[in-house]
Parts: C-alpha cells; sequence; structure tokens
C-alpha cells in the first residue's frame, strides 16, 4: 500500500545527525568557492599570458579538468593516488577535488569576464598615467568583477549540488548521511525529502546572496539603462557652452 | 610622393625644447605599416591638427606619443624625454601629455568626480580633498560643475566628453592630445566639445588633435599634417592647406570632406 510518513520526514529534517551533514555540505562549498576562486583567478591569468608556457599550462589545466567527471577525479584522488604513495584524509581528498574542479570552470568565467572590459577602459587609466596595479584594482577588476558575478553565481549552484558526489568517497555530508539514515530506517522518501528539502534551501539562500551583490556591484550600470530619462540636464550645458 | 616639411613652423621658438620630436619613426601591425618614415616637430604652445582618410596612420601617430601603442622603429621625444622601452621614462611622458579619446573612456563604475579624482590621487599622492578642488576647477571650467556625482551613463555624449577633458587636465598636462574626440557625438554635442577645445587653446595649450572637423581647424590650428598611407604627405598653415594644398591626394581629400 503507498503510503509517505510526514511525520517521519520532519523528523529526518531535524534530525542533528543530518544537521552536521549540512554543515558540512556547507563547509565543502565555501572552501570550494574560497579556493577555487583563489586558483580560478591564477589559472586565469596565466591563460591570458603572453608567456606560451603559461598559458599553455593553463590550457591544458583547464582542458583536463573540465573534460573529466568530478566523481572520477574525487575516486582518483581518495583511492588511486594512495597507490603512487599519495594519501590525504578523506576531507582532503573531497576539498582538493572539488577546488582543482571549479578552479577550471572559474578560471574561464574571470578570463571571460576580463575580456570584455574594453581596451579603452585600459588605454585611459596608462594615459593617465595610473600604474599597472591601481589599473587592475580599480578599473579592470570592479569592471570584471560585476560581469563575473551571474556566471559565478550558478557556478557556485553548482558547486553546492555537486558536494553530495563527495558522498562516494564517504565524505560526511548531506548526500551520505541520508543514506546511512536511509540504511537503517529502510524510509527512503521520508529521508530523501529532508534532503532534497536542505538542497533546495541552500540554492535559494545562495539566489538571495546573489542577488544582493549582483544589485551591489550593478550600482551604476543599472543608472545606465535610465540614461534616456535622466540625461535632463544636457540641453541647458549645452547652451552655455554655445553662449 | 615626397615628404614635405615645414620646419620653419615646427622649429622650436627661442631655443625652447620642442613638446613632441619624432624623428623617422615607423610603426607596423604585421606586415601593414601604419606610420612611414614620420619625422614631425610640434613646437610648445602649438596647435596641430592632423587630418587624412581614414586608415592613414593619424590616430597610431599620436597614440604613440604617450606609448599607448609602442613604435617600432626611429625616436621619440616628449619634452626632450625619450620615450624608450624604460619604465620611468614612460611614467614622465605620460604626466606630460593628456589624451581625449573618441569613444570618451570614461570609467562607468565611477562618478564623474571620482574619475576626475583617481588620477591626482594615485599618481601624485593628492589628498581627497585636494584632488577634489583641482577635479571641481577643471568641472567649471569645462562647464559641468553640477554633474560631478552623476555616472558616466547618466550624461550625454557631449557631457561624457567634456568630463574626459576635465579628467585629463586633473593631472595639469603641458600637452593634450585628441583622437577624433567628436567622432562619437550626434551633432547637436559637438559644438559644446569644440568650444571647450577652443578655450584650452586660447589658453595656450599645446595639442595635438586628430579631427574631421575642418571649421575647427581653420579656425584653431597653427598647422595641419595631411596624412596618408601611414606618411605625413604634406603640412602647413591652415590658410595654405586649405586654398592651395601642395599635393593631388590632399586636393582629392579636401574635395571629399568639404563637398
Amino acid at each position: 500500500m503507498p503510503h509517505f510518513n510526514l511525520t517521519a520526514s520532519v523528523d529526518y529534517f531535524f534530525n542533528f545527525f543530518l544537521m552536521k551533514g549540512v554543515l558540512v555540505t556547507i563547509g565543502l562549498t565555501v572552501a570550494g568557492v574560497v579556493g577555487g576562486l583563489i586558483l580560478g583567478m591564477g589559472i586565469a591569468l596565466m591563460r591570458m599570458s603572453s608567456n606560451p608556457v603559461l598559458s599553455g599550462f593553463a590550457r591544458f589545466y583547464i582542458w583536463f579538468f573540465r573534460g573529466t567527471p568530478l566523481l572520477i577525479q574525487l575516486v582518483v584522488i581518495y583511492s588511486g593516488l594512495p597507490q603512487l604513495g599519495i594519501k590525504f584524509d578523506v576531507i582532503t581528498c573531497a576539498l582538493v577535488g572539488l577546488i582543482l574542479n571549479e578552479a577550471a570552470y572559474l578560471a574561464e568565467i574571470v578570463r571571460s569576464g576580463f575580456m570584455a572590459v574594453s581596451a579603452g577602459q585600459r588605454e585611459a587609466a596608462w594615459a593617465l598615467s595610473l600604474s599597472r596595479w591601481v589599473t587592475f584594482r580599480r578599473i579592470t577588476l570592479p569592471q570584471a568583477f560585476r560581469l563575473m558575478i551571474p556566471p559565478l553565481g550558478n557556478s557556485i549552484n553548482s558547486l553546492l549540488k555537486a558536494t553530495s558526489l563527495a558522498s562516494v568517497i564517504s565524505v560526511e555530508e548531506i548526500m551520505r548521511r541520508s543514506d546511512m539514515l536511509m540504511q537503517e530506517h529502510f524510509q527512503i522518501l521520508e529521508v530523501y525529502a529532508a534532503a532534497t528539502a536542505y538542497y533546495l534551501i541552500l540554492t535559494s539562500l545562495w539566489d538571495v546572496v546573489q542577488r544582493r551583490l549582483e544589485k551591489h556591484f550593478g550600482r551604476s550600470s543599472a543608472t545606465r539603462s535610465r540614461r534616456a530619462n535622466a540625461t535632463a540636464p544636457s540641453p541647458q550645458a549645452g547652451l552655455e557652452a554655445r553662449a | 610622393m615626397a615628404t614635405d616639411i615645414d620646419d620653419g613652423q615646427g622649429q622650436p621658438r627661442k631655443g625652447e625644447v620642442p613638446a613632441v620630436r619624432m624623428e623617422a619613426v615607423y610603426k607596423y601591425y604585421g606586415d601593414f605599416t601604419a606610420l612611414d618614415e614620420i619625422d614631425l616637430k610640434v613646437a610648445s604652445g602649438e596647435k596641430i591638427v592632423i587630418c587624412g582618410p581614414s586608415g592613414s596612420g593619424k590616430s597610431t601617430l599620436i597614440r604613440c606619443i604617450n606609448h599607448i601603442e609602442k613604435h617600432d622603429q626611429g625616436l621619440i621625444y616628449v619634452n626632450g624625454t625619450e620615450l624608450d622601452d624604460q619604465r620611468k621614462n614612460i611614467d614622465a611622458i605620460r604626466r606630460d601629455t593628456g589624451m581625449v579619446f573618441q569613444s570618451f573612456n570614461l570609467f562607468p563604475h565611477m562618478t564623474t568626480l571620482e574619475n576626475c579624482i583617481l588620477a591626482p590621487m594615485t599618481v601624485n599622492g593628492m589628498t581627497k580633498e585636494e584632488a577634489k578642488d583641482i577635479a571641481m576647477h577643471f568641472l567649471t571650467k569645462v562647464r559641468i560643475p553640477e554633474q560631478a556625482e552623476k555616472f558616466p551613463g547618466q550624461l550625454s555624449g557631449g557631457q561624457q566628453q567634456r568630463v574626459a577633458i576635465a579628467r585629463a587636465l586633473c593631472m595639469r598636462p603641458k600637452i593634450m592630445l585628441f583622437d577624433e574626440p567628436t567622432s562619437a557625438l550626434d551633432p547637436e554635442m559637438v559644438k559644446e566639445v569644440l568650444e571647450t577645445m577652443k578655450k584650452l587653446a586660447e589658453e595656450g595649450m599645446t595639442m595635438l588633435c586628430v579631427t574631421h572637423e575642418m571649421g575647427f581647424a581653420r579656425e584653431v590650428a597653427d598647422r595641419i599634417v595631411f596624412m596618408n598611407e601611414g606618411k605625413i604627405v604634406e603640412q602647413a598653415a591652415p590658410q595654405n592647406f586649405f586654398n592651395h594644398p601642395a599635393s593631388e591626394r590632399a586636393r582629392t581629400f579636401l574635395d571629399q570632406i568639404l563637398h
């Protein structure tokens, strides 16, 4: 007889054992984003470098990590590398895999952001004798970052869900702990409904954060769309110049 | 076609160091020769208008002066400083020159005022207050002090270009380079930008302008430099250039643009 025990599902949702798994998922995601962004920025800079060795390495890196499944990467790091005498604990394995993989995607996002900033912006900065660092920090980076936020948001959403793959190498995040609960109580739908709810809550929270970021960094582009109505003062200024 | 260098006019006055001196400058893009043996001397205070058909190397010429483009051969001196690969020389030359671009190139994520104070603060080490004073001085001069808190996207094209001029002036350059400053503007906004440039010329600024505004050239220029296929074909006072162009190429060019 078909049945779904809602009370049991709510109980699983408030189960401390599963909640600790949620914290692990959040931790993996945050570490993956931070590590991935730092490494990805480095890979992007190498990819844009005029040095053929650096850009070649970056190309290879991106090709390799985007061209193979994260699942295989995790399994190789966890079970394969010990064969070569390289051994990490399970959390480190998951972090290394997630960061290496995420960096490849973020590198391309970072690079496309920088490439979308027009050359004229850099030229104007040089003409004003701004140093390379100031040009990067004050002119190129803020404009590139604004363009990166939407694809970055998508990538972080994917990463959050991809952390579930770490369950395969026995990291006890949401998925793994759900499996464990399920094997203990055989209430399949009840357990996975609770897990699903957690993923939805986390991705929704991230959506809110992403929208805030876009609003904050998009302040000047938001005003640009209002341009047509907002140029009222120009005729007056024009007349003055003509006088 | 012989390169006709009118040395009489480009010669530095009273033994001054010329503002710009180019000797046998070449610039290549792959197989294409963008600048072909350019010799040019600009005295301090002189106003030069560079004209010629598109692709003749006008923009490349002025972009080489402040090292936005790197020349491949020949010598360039700006106020006596040689433009070579040394960072300190490039920086010194860029501090002496201001540039205004066809597409304005204002920083869209900063307000008008922030656009103007960034370089004075980070390059010249001014305090925010000092930089603001200077910025407001020049924004007043280009007649848009009331737009200081607006973002470039909220301004008209003419206003944006005037902000760009003010931003360049805030670094107190000795030479101003204009790269087709009115080409991207709606017709009714051309005048306000040209008026601003005329005012600057009257104050004695050394100016090199790439422009198709022949009215401006006639009125303001001390000398017209006519380019074709990367070469300086002729240079003369506006009177002479417009009434008696020496080269066939300049005659055809003038026929086409003056209708």
